[in-house]
C-alpha cells in the first residue's frame, strides 16, 4: 500500500507518542511508582511503530519486550493510558494492575507477554495456527530480540511454521546485545535473518532504524502471508540507546558501553531521520513538527493523571482471576 | 569472624570452591556481570573459560552442566531466576535427578544448579516465585535455601563437593542482608538443620526469607511466647530429626514457606510431624505458605505472599 502524506504523519507521530511515553515510564519507575521493571525501547521505535502499522486490528501480535511492546500497541492505535495504569498497579490498567510489565491487550490481538524469553516462539505458532484454521487471512506479528534467538524454542516454532504454511511474520529487534552479553558471544554468524534459509521461508535483513524500510518489509511479509504463503523472517539491526533494564548497569560484560558509543548509535535515531526526511519531502513543516510534539507532551500529562488517579484493584479480584467459569 | 553479605557469601563461596578443584567452573546468562553479584567479579581471576557467559539457552545451560559432569567436572549452572528454570526441567528433573539410578549406580552428577528466588520485590508473576516444592518432590535430587549469609557460604561449598545434583535456590530479598562468618573455611552440611533460635513453647519451621520474618516475630512476641526457629536448610535431604525433637518438647509446631501452599514444602514437613510427633502436639500443626495463586507484582503480592501478620496468627492459633 502506498503511504499518503497523512499515514507518514501518523507513523512519525506514533514515534514521538511512544518515546514520551517511555520517557514517562522511566520517570515513573526512578519516582517508585512504576511496579518492577522498565526495559527502555528508547532507539527501537521506528521497528515498533512501522512494522505494526502494517497490521489490521484483528492481527495477532506479539511485541518486543523493550519499551514493553507498548510501540507495537501504539503503531496498532492504542494510546497509552491502559499501558501506564498497568504499570503502576491500578485497576484501570490492561490487566487489571495484576500483570504489571507482562501485560496482554486481547482487543488488539496482543494475547500474552512473558517473562520468560523465547515463550513467544511456541506460543505465536498457535496463534498462527489458530489464525490459519479460522481463514479470516489473520497474520501474527511475533517479535523477539537477538538474545530471544538463542532459544531452542526457536527452531522448533520456525519449522512447524514453516511446515504447515502458518502465516506468521518473525521479526526479530536486533540490538546487537542481550542483557549484558553482545550477540557476537552468542551467535556465529553476522545476519539472525540467515536461520530463515534452514526452513525454508524467506529471511531478510533491514535497518530497523529507518521506518520506511521497515514498513516496507514487514508489508511485503505480511501481505505472503495473508495470501497463504507462509511465514517470513525479519531481521532489523536496531540500537538499544539505556541499559537493558531501567537502574542496571550499562555493561558489555563487565565493560562499560561508552558515552561515545551510544552517541554514535543515537546518530540512526528512528525519530530524528524520519522527521529529517519528512521536512526534506515537505511532508512536514516545523511548525508541524512543534505542534506534534505538544500534542504528545499533553496526552503524556493526561496518561500520568489518568494513572495516578486510579485506584489500585481490590484483593478479592484474585479469586476471579484464577479459573474460568 | 568477618562481616559479609549473603550474596558476597555466595561469591565466596564460588571462588574457594573454584580456586580449590580445578573440575568446578560456571555457566549461564550474564554471569561475568552477574545479574545478582552472585557470580561478580569471578571472571577477573578464574577467565571467561571457567566462569562462562552463555546465551539465552537454559535448556544448553542445563545440558551441557549435567552432561560435563557426568565426565567428572563439577559445574556451577546459574539460571538468574529460580522462574527460568522451568525451560530446563527435563535436565534437571529427569536427566540429573534419575541417571545414576537409572543407570547401574555407577555415574555421578556433581552439578549445582543456582538460581535467585523469592518475592517481597513486586517483580510479578514470572520473577517471585520459590519453586523448593517441585525439587522436593523429585527423588535423586537436593535443594537447598539458605536463610543467612553463614548458611549461603557453607551450604555452596557443599552443594559443590557433593556427589549429586543440587540445586540451590538463595533469596533476592536477602542479597544485601549480613552476618558473620570465619575467616577460615567452612562447611555447613546438607541435611542438618539449625536452631536459629532457642524457645520452649512453640517450633516454627521455616527457610530462606520467612527465617528473617521469624526471628523478628519472635523477638516481638518473647513476652507472651517462647518461639523455637528450626531453618532445615536443605528441603532434601531433611532433616526431620531436629524438627521433631523440638516439637516433642513444644508441643506445637507452625511451619512456614514462601512456596504456594498446595503441595508446598510446608505440607510435607507438616505431615511428616504430624506422623512422628502427633503424641506429642498439643494443637493442629499450623501452615503458613503462599495462597494458592501466581504472585501479582507491586503491592498486590502481599495478598498472595506469606506476610509476617500470618505466622503471628498462626503463633497465636496454636498457642490457643
Ligand atoms: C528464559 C529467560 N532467560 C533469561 C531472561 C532474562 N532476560 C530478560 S531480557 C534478556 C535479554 C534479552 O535480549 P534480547 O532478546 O536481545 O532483547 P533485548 O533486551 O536486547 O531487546 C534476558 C537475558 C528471561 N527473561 N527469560
Amino acid at each position: 500500500m502506498k503511504l499518503e502524506k497523512d499515514d507518514l504523519i501518523l507513523l512519525y507521530r506514533n514515534m514521538v507518542r511512544t518515546r514520551k511515553l517511555d520517557e514517562l515510564t522511566i520517570k515513573g519507575l526512578q519516582e517508585g511508582k512504576v511496579l518492577s521493571f522498565y526495559h527502555s525501547g528508547q532507539g527501537s521505535e521506528g521497528l515498533a511503530v512501522g512494522s505494526a502499522a502494517c497490521l489490521r486490528k484483528d492481527d495477532y501480535l506479539w511485541g518486543h519486550h523493550r519499551g514493553h511492546g507498548i510501540g507495537y500497541l501504539i503503531g496498532k492505535g492504542l494510546d497509552g493510558k491502559a499501558f501506564l495504569a498497568e504499570h503502576y498497579g491500578k485497576v484501570t490498567g490492561s490487566c487489571l494492575g495484576i500483570s504489571g510489565f507482562h501485560f496482554a491487550e486481547p482487543e488488539y490481538g496482543a494475547l500474552g507477554a512473558a517473562g520468560t524469553i523465547g515463550s513467544q516462539f511456541p506460543i505465536s505458532l498457535g496463534w498462527g495456527l489458530a489464525a490459519k484454521k479460522t481463514g479470516k487471512q489473520q497474520v501474527v506479528l511475533a517479535c523477539f530480540g537477538d538474545g530471544g534467538s538463542n532459544r531452542g524454542t526457536l527452531h522448533e516454532a520456525f519449522n512447524l511454521a514453516a511446515v504447515w504454511k502458518l502465516p506468521i511474520v518473525w521479526l526479530c529487534d536486533n540490538n546487537g546485545m542481550a542483557q549484558y552479553t553482545p550477540i557476537k558471544d552468542t551467535y556465529p554468524k553476522d545476519d539472525i535473518a540467515d536461520l530463515a534459509g534452514g526452513y525454508n521461508m524467506p529471511g531478510v535483513v533491514v535497518d530497523g532504524m529507518d521506518i520506511m524500510a521497515v514498513y516496507e518489509a514487514v508489508e511485503a511479509a505480511v501481505d505472503r502471508a495473508r495470501a497463504g504463503g507462509g511465514p517470513s523472517l525479519i531481521e532489523a539491526k536496531t540500537a538499544r540507546y539505556r541499559s537493558h533494564s531501567e537502574g542496571s548497569p550499562d555493561v558489555s560484560h563487565t565493560v562499560t558501553r561508552s558515552e561515545a558509543e551510544i552517541a554514535e548509535l543515537k546518530k540512526r535515531d528512528p525519530i530524528e531521520t524520519f522527521k529529517i526526511k519528512l521536512l526534506k519531502q515537505g511532508v512536514l513543516t516545523e511548525e508541524m513538527v512543534d505542534q506534534i510534539n505538544k500534542e504528545a507532551d499533553e496526552e503524556i500529562i493526561e496518561t500520568e493523571k489518568f494513572s495516578l488517579d486510579s485506584p489500585p484493584p481490590e484483593p478479592s479480584i484474585l479469586n476471579k482471576l484464577i479459573y474460568a467459569e | 569472624m568477618k562481616e559479609i553479605t549473603y550474596v558476597q557469601a555466595i561469591a565466596e563461596a564460588l571462588a574457594e570452591e573454584l580456586e580449590r578443584d580445578e573440575k568446578v567452573f560456571c555457566i549461564g546468562e550474564d554471569i561475568q556481570t552477574g545479574t545478582f553479584g552472585a557470580t561478580a567479579g569471578l571472571v577477573k581471576k578464574f577467565g571467561p573459560d571457567r566462569i562462562m557467559d552463555t546465551p539465552i539457552s537454559e535448556t544448553a545451560i542445563a545440558g551441557a552442566a549435567v552432561g560435563s559432569a557426568m565426565t567428572g567436572y563439577r559445574p556451577v549452572a546459574d539460571f538468574m531466576f529460580a522462574d527460568f528454570m522451568y525451560i530446563a526441567f527435563d535436565e534437571i528433573l529427569c536427566k540429573a535427578a534419575k541417571w545414576r539410578f537409572m543407570h547401574e549406580g555407577t555415574q555421578q552428577i556433581p552439578v549445582v544448579f543456582m538460581a535467585a528466588m523469592g518475592g517481597y520485590l513486586g517483580l510479578g508473576a514470572e520473577h517471585s516465585q520459590s519453586p523448593v516444592s517441585y525439587y522436593m518432590h523429585t527423588p535423586g535430587i537436593k535443594v537447598v535455601v539458605p536463610s543467612t549469609p553463614y548458611d549461603a557460604k557453607g551450604l555452596m561449598k557443599s552443594a559443590i563437593r557433593d556427589n549429586n545434583a543440587v540445586v540451590y535456590l538463595y533469596h533476592k530479598a536477602l542479597l544485601g542482608s549480613t552476618g558473620e562468618i570465619p575467616e577460615e573455611e567452612y562447611l555447613v552440611p546438607l541435611g542438618q538443620a539449625d536452631i536459629k533460635r532457642e524457645g520452649k513453647d512453640v517450633t516454627l519451621v521455616a527457610t530462606g526469607m520467612q527465617v528473617q520474618f521469624a526471628l523478628n516475630i519472635a523477638e516481638q512476641m518473647k513476652d507472651k511466647v517462647s518461639i523455637e526457629i528450626i531453618d532445615p536448610r536443605s528441603l532434601e535431604p531433611l532433616d526431620i530429626d531436629t524438627i521433631v525433637k523440638s516439637v516433642e518438647k513444644t508441643g506445637r509446631a507452625v511451619v512456614v514457606d514462601e512456596d504456594t501452599s498446595r503441595c508446598g514444602a510446608a505440607c510435607e514437613i507438616s505431615m511428616q510431624i504430624v506422623e512422628k510427633a502427633f503424641d506429642y502436639l498439643d494443637a493442629p500443626v499450623q501452615r503458613v505458605a503462599a495462597k494458592n495463586y501466581p504472585i501479582p507484582p507491586g503491592a498486590m503480592e502481599k495478598f498472595v505472599l506469606p506476610q509476617p501478620q500470618d505466622i503471628i496468627d498462626a503463633v497465636e492459633a496454636v498457642m490457643g
